[in-house]
């Protein structure tokens, strides 16, 4: 039992202990536990009763209900625990588990909260062991080539300058086809919306950007995207650990939102990103708030439905369900808002999944979990039973489509679809509005 | 025996008193310390009305999500955490020493109440050994700070049982019964009994967190 | 000079014998009938004169004191006058409750003496 017996070889954790020595490593974790954590982690480590109420919370506990050490305690009593325990006098094989386990096995859903009477944050500590496990150099292959895009081009994907404004311009271009009038408006200084997305959009799922730029141009709004790096709000180096470059990125995107003196920031589907342009990368450079007001798209398409910017052409059949992503509703309470739209979009019920809202089970691909590539994944899908059950509930009651709207949910839901021979489609909001609205004739 | 019950009722009792006291102040002004130092962007948004609101939510039995999840150990916790606050303030013996000591009297317990709160403490002592040792996911993370604290709490509650009923030698139960509640006292600062002094900070934390920043309920 | 002593003393004596209150000799326990039948503990085991000759008490005032107002006064016997009739179970204002005077009276000696039932259980007998 325990992370020991449940290796995964990859690439980058392979290759990044192989470089450490027991000196670096103890180096480097009590560097990471004196000098960045404080009352939080000791209070934590301290007052966690080992009560394992927590084991209820945590869907890959409960997807193997047999092995405790997939439980949020049992996670950390097989990582910072042991750290502690041994002021960071371990080996190499031990920082490999550890890694593995904290990379790919803890989605930071935080679901977790809700069990443990204390409040402790499991989620805080398992971003403190990828922290340590970052400056040790060990992250796995798939997530630290995001990382580097990252470093090295503000994106996630490796989309050179001019790749994004000619995939821009040919979504555009593509669109006006449909909707003559259509622009999406580069750099245009003063606009009421600054539209940011995640890098795979242009890299591989442009029609996300297509359907964004109809919706704007449908329920007219003055928009623009700029055409300079900032305009990936994505941020892997939130998930390696890797706090520094999650600052250079979140700056970079708040400061091309303030250079064209946008009214506010509104971000796609998209789940991790919101967290961190939310509430995770502003703290890092040390602002309370932001300094552009920031909204989710499922909340900036429920402010148009309430405007009655967006008119249907007909309604999408039901029943649907709804995935509830970590990060916007138990990260921002988005819970309501998205079956008001729902709602909205669709002619039938919402059958809802249970649990539901703020209580519903992880995707298993969000947390940088997915990011960690094909390696990891069938731990990953088997580590979402519960998940497959939630669904096969909906499915058998007659749902067809899991309105799911973050792009790591749809990554791991659609996983375990696949998986369980389900057959459900999933659909983010922007493929249903799209679908559905009143298209402007020219 | 007089010189025994003297020393453990006497400088011992203001020694545990003091470290209990004196050490639980020391720990919260120094984890304070500490956050204002290390954590500024967590304390930047503590909050006293979404710390309360978690703290009140927590306090009621099956409010919370986790508690629903867990109904026995859900009985257990809040039985035991009522019984072993309310049993020894308010045991009648014990408020007879207030006022034998320093004249301060206020009211007690019957104490045949009592009597159930003590085996109810003992009781759920025994049932969180029995989880330790049978619940898998329990036992798996349980170290030895875990079975110490259990102990300690125990211990008072288990010799003052049996000196009330003078079970055995009571002279010797009744100094027992002192040192081990002078020891539960002492050990609530450096034990894991310390969530004791931190646990409505680290709720008051995640609430404030969860209703401030996240908008959603952390219960 | 104290006026309540010889009011008290002569009360105290109607009382007695009104009462007709068991003989000293025949004390076994300390359960003066002010507590009615709702005592919290087994009465405390006191034997007046074995007590007495052990401790070597000649002197009744070291026990039976006189005072007013919550403050002894070791001057004035009240000799044959039984506790409960100056201590009343509850007090307003000074003085000294039945209970505490008990506790204060019989644990206070033994302390100072370093001899003697100090703890609950010891005089409370079950």
């Amino acid at each position: 039992m325990g992370i020991a017996e449940r290796l995964i070889e990859d690439v980058g954790l392979r290759r990044g202990v192989s470089k450490l020595t027991p000196e670096k490593i103890e180096r480097i974790v009590n560097a990471v536990i004196s000098g960045e954590t404080g009352a939080r982690l000791k209070a934590y480590s301290e007052t966690c009763m080992r009560c394992g109420l927590c084991a209820e919370a945590c869907h890959f506990s409960q997807s193997h209900p047999d092995d405790p050490s997939f439980t949020p305690a049992g996670k950390v009593h097989q990582t910072m625990g042991v750290l502690l325990k041994t002021g960071g006098r371990v080996d190499a094989d031990f920082i490999y588990g550890m890694a593995q386990l904290a990379y790919t096995e803890c989605n930071l859903c935080r679901r977790c909260v809700h069990f443990c009477p204390i409040g402790v944050d499991t989620g805080y500590i398992m971003s403190t062991v990828r922290r340590i496990c970052h400056k040790l150099g060990v992250t796995p292959q798939y997530i630290q080539d995001t990382a580097h895009s990252h470093s090295a081009v503000y994106n996630q994907m490796w989309v050179k300058d001019v790749e994004w404004t000619d995939s821009l311009q040919w979504q555009e271009d593509e669109a006006r086809e449909e909707f003559p009038g259509l622009r999406i408006p580069l750099e245009k200084e003063g606009a009421d919306i600054y539209y940011s997305v995640i890098a795979p959009e242009p890299k591989f799922r442009t029609q996300l950007i297509y359907q964004a730029a109809a919706i704007m141009h449908a329920a007219g709004v003055d928009w623009t995207m700029p055409a300079h790096p900032g305009w990936d709000n994505s941020d892997m180096c939130m998930f390696t650990g890797d706090f520094e470059m999650m600052g250079r990125l979140k700056r970079r995107h708040f400061e091309s939102a303030q250079r064209l003196k946008v009214k506010r920031i509104v971000m796609g589907e998209c789940g991790h990103a919101f967290r961190s342009v939310y509430d995770v990368g502003n703290r890092w450079l040390g602002w309370r708030w932001h300094p552009v007001p920031v909204m989710h798209a499922v909340e900036f398409y429920w402010e148009l439905i309430q405007q009655g910017r967006i008119t249907l052409a007909k309604k999408f059949p039901g029943p649907v369900t709804v995935q509830d992503p970590c990060n916007i509703v138990r990260g921002r309470g988005l819970e309501d808002k998205l079956r008001e739209v729902t709602r909205f979009l669709v002619d039938g019920d919402i059958i809802e999944m249970h649990p539901n809202k703020e209580h519903n089970f992880c995707c298993a691909a969000g947390g940088g979990v997915i990011n960690c590539g094909p390696p990891f994944k069938n731990q990953r899908v088997a580590g979402n039973e519960v998940k497959a059950r939630q669904l096969a509930a909906t499915a058998e009651r007659g749902v067809k489509t899991v309105i799911t709207p973050c792009h790591n949910c749809h990554g791991g839901l659609h996983d375990i679809i696949h998986h369980h021979k389900l057959g459900m489609d999933l659909k983010f909001l922007s493929d249903i509005i799209y679908e559905c609205m009143v298209k402007p004739a020219a | 025996m007089n010189a025994a019950y003297e020393f453990v009722t006497g400088p011992l009792a203001w020694a545990a008193w003091g470290i209990f006291l004196l050490g639980s102040a020391w720990r919260l002004v120094s984890m304070y310390q500490l956050a204002k130092k290390k954590d500024a962007s967590s304390l930047a948004f503590m909050d006293w009305g979404f710390s309360l609101r978690s703290i009140v939510n927590w306090l009621i039995p099956f409010n919370a999500l986790g508690w629903r999840k867990s109904p026995a150990m859900t009985v257990a916790t809040f039985a035991f955490h009522v019984c072993l606050l309310v049993g020894p303030i308010f045991l009648a013996a014990h408020v007879m020493l207030w006022d034998q000591f320093f004249g301060i009297s206020y009211a007690s317990l019957p104490d045949n109440v009592a009597d159930v709160m003590t085996l109810v403490v003992i009781a759920a002592c025994l049932y969180f050994a029995g989880r330790r040792l049978a619940q898998p996911e329990v036992r798996y993370i349980t170290t030895g700070q875990d079975w110490l604290a259990l102990v300690i709490v125990l211990a008072p509650f288990l010799t003052g049982f049996l000196a009330y009923h003078q079970v055995g030698g009571y002279e010797l139960m009744i100094i027992l019964h002192v040192v081990a509640g002078e020891i539960m006292l002492a050990a609530i600062p450096f034990t894991r009994l310390s969530h004791m002094v931190f646990a409505a900070f680290t709720r008051a934390y995640m609430g404030s967190e969860f209703g401030g920043v996240r908008h959603a309920r952390d219960w | 000079m104290n006026r309540t002593l010889p009011v008290l003393l002569a009360l105290a004596l109607v009382l007695a014998c009104a009462q007709l209150a068991p003989a000293q000799q025949d004390m076994k326990t300390l359960a003066p009938a002010a507590y009615g039948n709702k005592l919290t503990r087994p009465p405390a085991q006191f034997n007046h004169d074995q007590h007495n000759e052990k401790a070597k008490l000649a002197d009744c005032v070291v026990c039976h004191h006189g005072g007013k107002d919550g403050k002894i006064d070791r001057s004035a016997s009240t000799e044959g006058t039984p506790c409960a009739d100056c201590h009343a179970l509850k007090v307003q204002g000074k003085g000294t409750a039945l209970t505490r005077a008990y506790h204060k009276q019989c644990i206070g000696c033994h302390q100072a003496k370093g001899k003697g039932p100090v703890a609950c259980g010891q005089c409370h007998k079950r």
